[in-house]
Order: structure tokens, then C-alpha cells, then sequence
């Protein structure tokens, strides 16, 4: 099979799929999607799934603000014949330092800024919220109602659907194994089932992004960092609004059939790739959730697994071109943000992949900011 | 019915408890699984799909399929195949999911 394409986008997750289908809507013919496994099967369909207006810097508030307004409209504007399960029940984030409290309150005031309905709360207002947490752990929380979690799987499958009605070809059980350059510009991509033929190639691979980078020998300051999962037996609705914190390291939610999902990483791990499921993950998970929700150490949980979080030096996303190599685009390291970030991703990287002004601004976003000492710290990543 | 003889497995049965199911008292033994006891007192439908509400019966009788989930002693989710009788043990159907509040 050797064939020709206009664009081949690398990653079958949320970002890989929301690009192509953008790309298609502005009119764009024969864009294919090359996905090692099946849809979702990365850092997408392993994620904790929640979405949050409350970051830190003001270019992470205008994403997930842009992406979360997309997601209401989601199965309306896709034309999809599922249901993405968005449930905007809320996000919770709970602070128990001194620095965490001062930190959420610069916070508030960019996503106050940007019109995003958060707010403080006291320990007391907090426990309105989420009953059986035991508030004596933490000194303040803030909250949006508008945050909330959705089903990676199935907000996937809503983006790929539509992108191959608009005439997209995502090929899956494909792995890229080569990436094709002539005199600086990118020529075609080589793959398991053969070549093809494109002058642009886009890098959303999620957790292999560096890897596909340097196929095509361009080296990305990224590096994978393994986040863990258990999901518990479902019970009858209990709680509406995720919970979350940075110093206790742990994200937690209720997902609308019932189960508890909750998550977290450990950054002095080896940055190897490793995802297999740890023991100690599941004690140290259960001892923290235990702690700051007592009640629901009566759940039992059914199962765990892990995927990657794709770091970058800043926690900020890589988006845009790469002055080195004509026709390559990056849309990876979003340093564990990439799953919320779909929709603004995907529109993003088709009009600057299609020459057009872009959205949200992302040219702060480029790989080479790191070079030039012009990095965007998030402060607010778990 | 009660597996009374097995090739492999020995059954100690502990002395005669009472406990009550949906209200209604039964007789079954000391540290046998509830669900046994239910199941020698003739009690076959021990849950119901969350869907479509179709009777569960039991299964897989090692703690792993959910086919079998009740409120004992007024905790949900309970696995009665691996949950072992005590004396005035109040066993109850589990109604849609279990309510932890």
C-alpha cells in the first residue's frame, strides 16, 4: 500500500482525532490518522477525564474554557448518536498549604478575568459541597460549577465519527516507523502497512510524542511520567462535583453510572514508559482517599490501570510548527491536560496548519520558547 | 440443596444460626457462605441487572461476578457467596445500586 495524503496526523487519541476533523470541516481532502492501536488507546481513554476552567495562567483558562463550551455542544455539533456523558457536576479543588491557598487566590483572579464563574470556599463550604469529605484536612477549596468530567472513549469515537463522514481515513493497528525528510521538509511517513506520501505530518501522539519526534529527527524536551487509576464497584449517586488536590495528589469523581474513578502520579518515578499497574499505587491511593473522604473506604474497587502523562518543561502544551523541519506540527506535552484540551487543540492546530489566524493564541506555545528562556509555568497541574 | 459431599473440599459445618432474609427468618449454618444458606432454603434470585432489572441468581460463587450483591447488616454491596452467616445476620435485596449513605 503506498498512497498519498494531504496530512497525516499521528495519534488516534481526542487531540489526534478533534485536528482531523477540523481540518476536514475547513475543507481539507485526503487526511488520514495513523494510530498504533485502537482509538483512545493511549493517554486518551486512560485518563481521569476530568475537565477544569481553574488553571493557573490565563492561556490554560482560555483553553479549557473554549474546550469545555465545546463539549456542551459536542453531540449536537458532531452529529453524534452516543452521548459523551458530560457531566458538569462541578470540580472541587482543595488546598491544605499555606502556598497551595495563596496560589488559588492568584488564580481566581485570571479566571475571574476571563469571566469563569469560580470561587473560594472555607473548609465549611466546601463540606456543603461534598458532605462526607472531612474538611479538617484542608484550609480552603475553590470551586466551578461549569467544570465537570466526560467519557474520553466516547468523545473520541463522537470526533472520529464525524471526521470520517467529512472524508477522513483513521487507520488503526498502524504503527509509523519512519518519518520521510528532503532538503528540510517533511515528504511522507512509513508505516507497518506501507508509505505515504504527505508534506505534512502532525505529532499528537500523547506518551510517544518524543519518539515520533525524533523519527523525524527532531528532538522534543519531553518525557513520559506513568499516572495511575482504580475504579470501584458503582454505587447509587453520591457525588456531583470531582475533587482534587495538588499537595495530597489525588483526583476523584463519580462517573454518571456510578463508579469512582480517582488518580494520581508519581513524578520521581523512571520516565521510561512503563505502564503496568503497581500494589503500591493501589495501597497509597486508597490510604489518601480513605483519609480525606472516609466514607467511601466501604467501596471495593474492581480494577486499575496506568497511562502517560506527556511532560513538558513548563507543563504547557507544544503546539505549531517546527522551524527545522517543513510540515511537521506538534500538538503534544500537554503535561496531563491534553484529554481536556481536545477541542481547542483541534482547532488550533488546523488553522495554523491551514495558514489561518488562530483562535486562541499559540505562538508562546512553540517548541522553541524553552531555548529562549520563555517558558509559561503552570503552576495548578496534579 | 446443600453440597454436602465434594471430592476436593471439606465442609465444617458450624452449629445452626438464624438470620433473617427481606424480613423473613431462615435457619442456615455458622460460617457457611449467605449464599449458601439462601440457596438451601430455596432462594434463588439473589439481585437484578441495573438496566433492565432481570433476576440474578448465583454465579460464579467466588466473590467476582456482582451477581449476587446485598445489603447485610445494612451495608451494600455485599457478596453473599464469600460473606460468611453469622447468627441474626439481617440480609436484605440490594434495590438498584448500593446506597453508601
Amino acid at each position: 500500500m503506498n498512497r498519498t495524503a494531504s496530512a497525516v496526523i499521528i495519534g488516534g487519541g481526542i487531540s489526534g482525532v478533534a485536528i482531523a476533523y477540523n481540518l476536514a470541516k475547513k475543507g481539507m481532502k485526503d487526511v488520514i490518522v495513523l494510530e498504533k492501536g485502537y482509538l483512545a488507546s493511549g493517554s486518551t481513554g486512560r485518563c481521569g477525564a476530568g475537565v477544569r476552567m481553574q488553571w493557573g495562567t490565563e492561556l490554560n483558562c482560555s483553553f479549557a474554557k473554549y474546550s469545555i463550551e465545546a463539549f456542551e455542544r459536542a453531540n449536537e455539533e458532531l452529529e453524534y448518536d452516543g452521548d459523551i456523558e458530560f457531566k458538569q457536576g462541578g470540580y472541587l479543588i482543595v488546598a491544605s498549604t499555606e502556598k497551595e491557598e495563596i496560589q488559588f487566590k492568584k488564580n481566581l483572579e485570571v479566571q475571574h478575568r476571563l469571566g469563569i464563574p469560580s470561587k473560594f470556599l472555607t473548609p465549611k463550604e466546601a463540606k456543603e459541597i461534598i458532605p462526607y469529605m472531612d474538611e479538617s484536612k484542608i484550609t480552603c477549596a475553590t470551586f466551578c460549577p461549569k467544570d465537570g468530567h466526560l467519557n474520553p472513549f466516547k468523545t473520541t469515537d463522537a470526533y472520529a465519527q464525524a471526521a470520517r463522514r467529512l472524508g477522513v481515513e483513521i487507520m488503526t493497528y498502524t504503527t509509523v516507523t519512519g518519518i520521510k525528510t528532503e532538503n528540510g521538509k517533511i515528504s511522507g511517513v512509513q508505516t507497518d502497512k506501507g508509505f505515504i506520501s504527505t508534506p505534512i505530518v502532525v505529532n499528537a501522539a500523547g506518551g510517544y510524542s518524543k519518539h515520533i519526534g525524533e523519527l523525524a529527527g527532531i528532538d522534543l524536551p519531553l518525557y513520559p511520567e506513568r499516572h495511575q487509576i482504580l475504579v470501584t464497584e458503582p454505587v447509587a449517586p453520591l457525588q456531583g462535583p470531582m475533587y482534587m488536590s495538588f499537595s495530597m495528589n489525588i483526583y476523584l469523581q463519580q462517573c454518571p453510572e456510578g463508579s469512582f474513578i480517582m488518580g494520581r502520579g508519581d513524578a520521581d518515578e523512571p520516565h521510561d514508559g512503563n505502564i503496568n499497574s503497581s500494589w503500591h499505587f493501589m495501597e497509597e491511593m486508597a490510604k489518601t482517599t480513605c483519609e480525606l473522604l472516609p466514607l467511601l473506604k466501604k467501596l471495593n474497587v474492581v480494577r486499575q490501570w496506568a497511562g502517560l502523562y506527556c511532560m513538558s518543561p513548563d507543563r504547557q502544551p507544544l503546539y505549531g510548527s517546527v522551524k527545522e523541519l517543513e510540515g511537521f506540527y506538534l500538538a503534544c506535552g500537554y503535561s496531563g491536560h491534553g484529554f481536556m484540551f481536545g477541542p481547542a487543540t483541534g482547532i488550533v492546530m488546523a488553522e495554523t496548519i491551514l495558514g489561518q489566524p488562530t483562535t486562541l493564541p499559540i505562538h508562546t506555545l512553540d517548541k522553541d520558547r524553552f531555548a529562549r528562556g520563555e517558558e509559561v509555568w503552570e503552576p495548578s497541574v496534579v | 440443596m446443600r453440597i454436602e459431599e465434594h471430592p476436593i473440599l471439606s465442609f465444617k459445618k458450624g452449629p445452626k444460626v438464624r438470620f433473617t432474609f427481606d424480613g423473613k427468618t431462615y435457619e442456615g449454618y455458622e460460617d457457611e457462605p449467605i449464599a449458601a444458606a439462601l440457596h438451601a432454603a430455596g432462594v434463588r434470585t439473589l439481585g437484578h441487572s441495573h438496566k433492565l432489572g432481570r433476576p440474578r441468581g448465583f454465579y460464579c460463587a467466588i466473590g467476582n461476578c456482582s451477581s449476587c450483591l446485598m445489603v447485610v447488616n445494612g451495608e451494600p454491596n455485599v457478596r453473599v457467596c464469600v460473606e460468611k452467616l453469622k447468627d441474626g445476620m439481617v440480609v436484605e435485596t440490594q434495590k438498584g445500586k448500593g446506597d453508601l449513605r
